[in-house]
């Protein structure tokens, strides 16, 4: 009886401690509202898996300097799009929250916080920022390129300058033993990434795009594409069958050297580092129409919920100013998140071999843009997939006929 | 008394009706709802109201008619692999056999596991095992990838929802077996009625109830099929596997055509609810009773 009794004892101090302690630790918080005009609590919700853990140590440091407790929710990968459209249509929303595609900014615009007068986009490199109707609504992650990773031991860039050398190229692996080129079945590594050159190539990328929505032009009248479905005939001739390839025999494949060339970007590279690979890696040009840059462009852009009061856009904006600007943002951005970054003041050394390709490319110019992130809602996926996987599963279907698929789906959707 | 009765009962149902009209009858009403407008899921941009102009558009929807036909033939397929098999396993657990209790275990096993983990299983058995057998056996031309080819894939669906809906079917007939009385079938036995005609003339018609119960639910699981569809093929190769509720969330979630695919949802109701009620009527019919 005793013991209950004390036991009881101990429970009611441990909670008036705990009572009294929380109290504290709330005046302090309400100390620090004082000072400034912002809220003491954010939340963020962002895309990328590969950084969620990461993303949380920089806001417990954040929360260590500044006092302001962020909250960083589970990243869900692939549906992340419909999770946060749930969230911000039932006011729950997110302080900030990533943006992947502009199709995605034009949908969901009205809750995006315009950002054209904070100090810190003035570090975005040039033609980076995620605009709408000339207004700043992102800042961008960092850069990403893609375009054809390769075995410095067996092809070398000037191999593959066009269409004729291209083709001679990947014959001439052939005869040497090594399987040529590979692509993966994930619908952006079948034909999601592939399909942004003839776009990209066009004058205006942007334009096309919505020329092809009403109607007014055609892929199979255009040159590029034309080409395209060319290059798309010789990877069939000496590729394994994307759709029996994965992703990560496809990067072990190529690791282990029995593949010469795959279709790739500089996000693949962390997967190289765990195997040991005995050869230099580099990336180069698709060589579309003689094409010599590539595609670069930003993976996700941030955002800040327009839909908050002002305390916590003004929050959600201290935060980002941090990341941007101070040291510790700029040491996660590069080192934590293995970045290539998209701000001018970010210096980036020691990159993986591809993150290089990538940055000397958009340094010396050597870029085209992305063109997929203007494609109309699930065309990668809804569009131009099955007439590309109809393409790979039978060897009848030529270039030009793929071309008039494409076409027809687009036409479709 | 009868007053005291009422209480009681709407205390016990109560919480079930609320909980049922939160989640299923007020969205299915504000999904019908929907259909009438041109929206694309997002609170802030404009709904305008198109009348029936989303269900007019169905009518010339290609990819719509060929989801229903697509629908229809898994459907059809699984409804008689299902009930085969899972009546053929009750048949068998039912008989003296001495591995009865592990066998009755085994095949409902697979009703255990959920749709997501047994496609992305059958995805392994169907790429690798598959293949490997046809290079051991030199049966390439069966053992496959059947995945990769767009006359297959489905195929291969019918056969994982089999695997995992035998078994359930399985427990519905054994109960339904049990239920025969013992001496109609020694009577028959005794008047030199075979096997065949036992089961026949009295097992089967007995069956009826279970038939009715079975087919009914491999019917709307047919149809409503989804997380096996995601991911064992993902609508895939070349489209060819889009039964309809992926189709319906691809609309929806892909392509944010809100309004659109809710027509579709609620054209995809009404096609249920018509199939597996005729079917219930006429099973209906045939039950007899002892």
């Amino acid at each position: 009886m005793k013991a209950v009794k004390r036991l009881l004892k101990g429970i009611a101090l441990c909670s008036i401690v705990f009572a009294v302690s929380a109290c504290g630790s709330e005046e302090s918080q309400n100390g620090s509202d004082d000072s400034s005009d912002s809220a003491d609590k954010i939340t963020i919700f962002q895309d990328k898996v590969e950084i969620s853990e990461q993303f949380e140590k920089l806001a417990a440091e954040y929360t260590a300097e500044t006092g302001v407790e962020v909250e960083v929710w589970g990243t869900t990968g692939s549906d992340y799009f419909q999770q946060l459209q749930v969230r911000l249509n039932s006011n729950q929303g997110p302080t900030i929250f990533s943006i992947q595609q502009f199709t995605e900014l034009e949908r969901i615009h009205s809750y995006v916080y315009d950002m054209s007068n904070e100090s810190y986009i003035q570090h975005i490199a040039d033609g980076m920022a995620l605009e709408y109707e000339g207004n700043v609504y992102g800042v961008p992650y960092g850069l990403e390129g893609f375009g054809l990773v390769y075995n410095k031991d067996l092809v070398s860039p000037e191999d593959m300058t066009d269409l004729d050398s291209f083709v001679a190229t990947l014959e001439r692996l052939d005869q040497e033993g090594v399987n040529p080129i590979s692509l993966a079945s994930n619908s952006f590594f079948i034909i999601g990434h592939l399909s942004n050159y003839p776009f990209s190539l066009q004058e205006n990328n942007y334009e096309f795009v919505q020329q092809l929505n009403n109607g007014e032009v055609s892929m199979a009248e255009t040159e590029e594409f034309l080409e395209f479905g060319r290059f798309m005939e010789a990877i069939r001739e000496f590729a394994p069958n994307p759709l029996e390839v994965s992703y990560d025999q496809q990067i072990g494949d190529f690791a282990t050297g029995s593949t010469a060339i795959i279709h790739q970007g500089n996000w693949a590279a962390p997967m190289f580092d765990d195997y040991d690979v005995d050869f230099e890696i580099g990336m180069m040009p698709f060589p579309i129409m003689s094409n010599d840059s590539l595609a670069v462009g930003v993976a996700s852009s941030w955002a800040i919920n327009n839909d908050k009061d002002d305390a916590e856009i003004q929050a959600a904006n201290d935060f980002l100013e941090w990341m941007f600007t101070s040291e510790t943002g700029h040491r996660y951005i590069v080192e934590e998140f293995e970045f290539i970054p998209a701000l001018t003041n970010i210096e980036a050394n020691d990159l993986d071999p591809l993150s290089q390709a990538v940055l000397d490319a958009s340094n010396n110019g050597k870029v085209i843009p992305w063109s997929h992130i203007y494609y109309p809602a699930d065309s990668v996926r809804g569009v131009l997939l099955p007439p590309t996987e109809e393409f790979f599963m039978d060897d009848d279907i030529t270039g030009d006929q793929l071309i008039e698929k494409l076409d027809a789906a687009w036409q479709s959707r | 008394m009868k007053k005291k009765n009422r209480v009681v009962y709407s205390i016990f149902t109560g919480p079930l009706v609320t909980i049922f009209s939160i989640v299923v009858l007020i969205p299915f009403i504000v999904g019908i709802y929907y259909s009438f407008f041109e929206w694309d899921g997002i609170r802030t941009n404009p709904m305008t109201f198109v009348g029936l102009d989303n269900y007019l558009r169905l009518i010339s929807d290609q990819q719509f008619i060929n989801s229903a036909i697509l629908t229809i033939k898994f459907t059809f397929i699984a409804v008689i692999s299902v009930n085969l098999l899972g009546l053929g396993f009750a048949l068998l657990v039912t008989s003296k056999l001495k591995m009865v209790n592990p066998a009755r275990t085994m095949f409902f096993m697979p009703n255990l596991i959920g749709g997501l983990i047994l496609g992305y299983i059958w995805q392994f058995i169907f790429s690798d095992a598959f293949r490997l057998i046809g290079e051991n056996t030199g049966f390439q031309a069966i053992f496959r990838n059947w995945l990769l080819d767009s006359s297959l894939a489905l195929y291969a669906m019918v056969i994982v929802f089999s695997w995992q809906m035998a078994g359930y079917m399985m427990v519905i007939y054994i109960a339904g077996i049990q239920g025969i009385p013992g001496e109609t079938l020694e009577a028959a036995k005794i008047d030199g009625a075979s096997a065949w005609q036992r089961l026949k003339n009295i097992t089967l018609p007995l069956l009826m109830p279970s038939f009715t119960i079975c087919l009914f639910l491999t019917l709307s699981f047919g149809f409503k099929i989804y997380d096996v569809n995601l991911a064992l093929t993902e609508g895939g190769p070349a489209g060819s596997t889009e039964l309809f509720a992926l189709h319906i969330y691809n609309e929806i979630f892909g392509r944010y055509n809100y309004g659109y695919g809710q027509a579709k949802a609620v054209v995809f109701f009404l096609m249920v609810a018509a199939v597996t009620l005729t079917q219930v009527y006429i099973t209906k019919k045939r039950e007899v009773e002892m």
